[in-house]
């Protein structure tokens, strides 16, 4: 009897071991899952018009950093201050950028007439800032000794290049300001 | 003479070895977003780094034994277990971190894709690991790191108003533009990054290979006391220029590339060139410290072999674990996760599992079975609690905080 109790004792306490064991576990998945949630989900869709506009400001204010970068990127090599291979990766990184700023605005599914506006003034404008940055790859690539003569849209020199990259800035401030950003 | 010179090198050591890709990322992120509002949290990441991290070498002095294989033997193999575990893992996070940082590094000298420098990185790390000696390594990579301080020359030439610079530090606010929760999440990403857990397990473990005893006392309390506060200079000289160049240019860190652009415009390609070669030495040896310490956690808890000071041969399971290490690392890397995020996720684990890594180096630091007359003093054992507060803090405020700001964005 005694020997049985102690079976059903240590049965139990097996179980609350594995009951244990079970809650450490599902505890450990959720905490991954929030963590992973969080972490992908920085560019998420916004359905009410607050937020809306909000992920529209946000994505703009992504454009104009890398419109930024990209403009003291040429400056500083048209000064000769960086290498033709350090210029080409901060435009190459700020492509990236660009992409995920269009990438988050034609994912966002506008709630009213409104925001839809905003959204597509702020593609127009994160759009004008891409091409501004691709063209401004060419110019590296052409500065480096690259063959590109007869392309379209490789820029003749910094300064229309820059010209190029201030009026897209300039369309995006009006679209951020347009959303309610700074 | 030949004394001062071992100190000196020590103390150049510890300042090259102190800034990583974490601390390079989350800088200048936080000097671009918040300007020098969050240079307290530096100060007091040095403060705490260098009292856990001068515990854990005189532990190792005394002791003549590493950290890990004391913290098993003193809190048993569960507790230990978990504090393996976690530490496993954000080592394996911030190894990651490391070689994709020396990729990015490369990539931006070369212009050349860095998932094709990934398994260069990957190789490079473990042949050094496998041929070159603990000390050879430790100090070329410390010294060849020491070239960061070309964010200091650069912050230096670009003339700053430092004024504006120390009311942006003093009192710290969040900047009007940034809301608070964000700020605190940096605040913690950042007290992550410089207390990183395998900074403190690479320096006992690094203790114990280079045989120090009792009267490497003096050593180990000079290297930290100079190299770390020296080193975090430096991490301030990064914040400091992403604060004068990018921020009001509006300009949000998103990649290494952007890091180095105050430093073009203040030095121009020489400065440029010394400071990317000092960013790929950094992580490099980084990479090297976190797959030391992925060797050292598993096997002074498993009771294995260990040590650089051992032929490979003879610490076998010591080097397939750094070696499995670097392969998932450089595995991880290939499916195009990009490396900054991977950076900027290690810094936040880092912060949640630092009460593991900090309590048992505090609870050892106090036996006198192991520590003798070399126990914690009062005023150590209270700045040890305070830290303790500290870090139990942030490691509970880390998750909610990167949940409820999106990862800070």
């Amino acid at each position: 009897m005694r020997a049985f109790a102690g079976r059903a004792d240590h049965q139990g306490v097996t179980q609350q071991t594995g009951r244990r064991r079970l809650t450490a576990a599902g505890l450990a998945l959720v905490v991954t899952l929030v963590a992973l949630l969080a972490g992908t989900g920085c560019v998420a869709s916004r359905q009410e018009p607050g937020q809306a506009t909000a992920a529209v400001a946000d994505a703009l204010a992504e454009a104009g950093s890398a419109g930024e970068t990209a403009r003291i990127a040429v400056g500083l090599l048209d000064e000769g201050r960086v290498t033709g291979p350090v210029a080409d990766t901060v435009l190459l990184d700020q492509l990236r950028v660009l992409d995920d700023a269009e990438s988050a605005l034609t994912t966002l599914v506008p709630p009213d007439a409104a925001t839809a506006a905003r959204r597509s003034t702020g593609l127009d404008a994160v759009g004008d800032v891409s091409d501004a940055v691709v063209a401004a790859r060419s110019w590296v690539a052409v500065r480096s000794g690259g063959d590109l003569a007869g392309a379209d849209g490789v820029p003749s020199s910094s300064d229309d290049l820059l010209v190029e990259l201030a009026t897209a800035l300039d369309a995006t401030d009006a679209a951020l300001a347009e959303a309610g950003g700074p | 003479m030949k004394k001062l010179l071992a100190a000196a090198l020590g103390i150049l050591t510890a300042i090259g070895g102190f800034v990583d890709i974490g601390d390079l990322v989350t800088n200048a992120v936080v000097g671009s977003r918040f300007g020098m509002s969050l240079a307290w949290v530096v100060v007091l990441g040095v403060v705490g780094i260098v009292l856990f991290a001068s515990m854990s070498g005189r532990v190792a002095a005394v002791s003549g034994r590493a950290t890990f294989e004391i913290i098993r033997e003193r809190l048993g193999p569960r507790a230990a277990g978990a504090n393996l575990l976690a530490s496993f893992a954000i080592n394996l996070l911030t190894l990651t971190a490391e070689v994709g940082g020396i990729a990015l590094a490369l990539h931006l000298a070369s212009s050349v894709e860095p998932r094709l420098w990934i398994p260069v990185a990957a190789l490079a790390v473990w042949l050094v690991l496998w041929r070159v000696k603990f000390q050879v390594m430790e100090n070329v990579a410390g010294l060849m790191g020491l070239l960061l301080v070309g964010f200091a020359i650069a912050l230096f030439q670009l003339g700053p108003d430092w004024g504006e610079l120390l009311r942006q530090a003093v009192p710290p606010s969040p900047p009007g533009t940034e809301h608070p929760a964000s700020y605190w999440y940096y605040a913690v990403a950042l007290f992550g990054a410089a207390m990183t857990p395998y900074e403190v397990f690479f320096f006992s473990s690094g203790a114990v290979e280079e045989r120090w005893t009792a009267k490497d006392l003096g050593t180990n309390r000079l290297n930290v006391l100079l190299g770390f506060p020296l080193g975090g200079l430096l991490s301030l000289a990064i914040a400091a220029c992403a604060a004068v160049v990018l921020l009001p240019a509006g300009i949000e860190v998103s990649s290494l590339s952007q890091i180095v652009l105050p430093v073009a415009q203040a030095g121009g390609v020489l400065l440029l060139a010394v400071v990317v070669l000092g960013i790929v030495a950094a992580t490099f040896g980084a990479a090297l410290e976190t797959a030391l310490s992925s060797g050292y956690t598993l096997a002074q808890y498993l009771g294995w072999s260990w040590g650089k000071f051992r032929r490979p041969a003879r610490a076998a399971r010591f080097h397939l674990t750094m070696i499995v290490a670097l392969l998932l690392a450089a595995g991880i890397l290939m499916t195009s996760v990009d490396p900054v995020a991977v950076t900027e996720m290690s810094v936040v684990f880092s912060a949640v599992a630092l009460p593991l890594t900090y309590v048992p180096i505090l609870v050892v630091a106090n036996d006198p079975g192991y520590m003798g007359e070399h126990v914690n003093g009062r005023v150590v054992n209270a700045l040890g609690t305070v830290y303790l507060v500290i870090v139990v803090v942030a490691a509970v405020a880390a998750i909610p905080l990167m949940i409820a700001t999106g990862a800070g964005s």
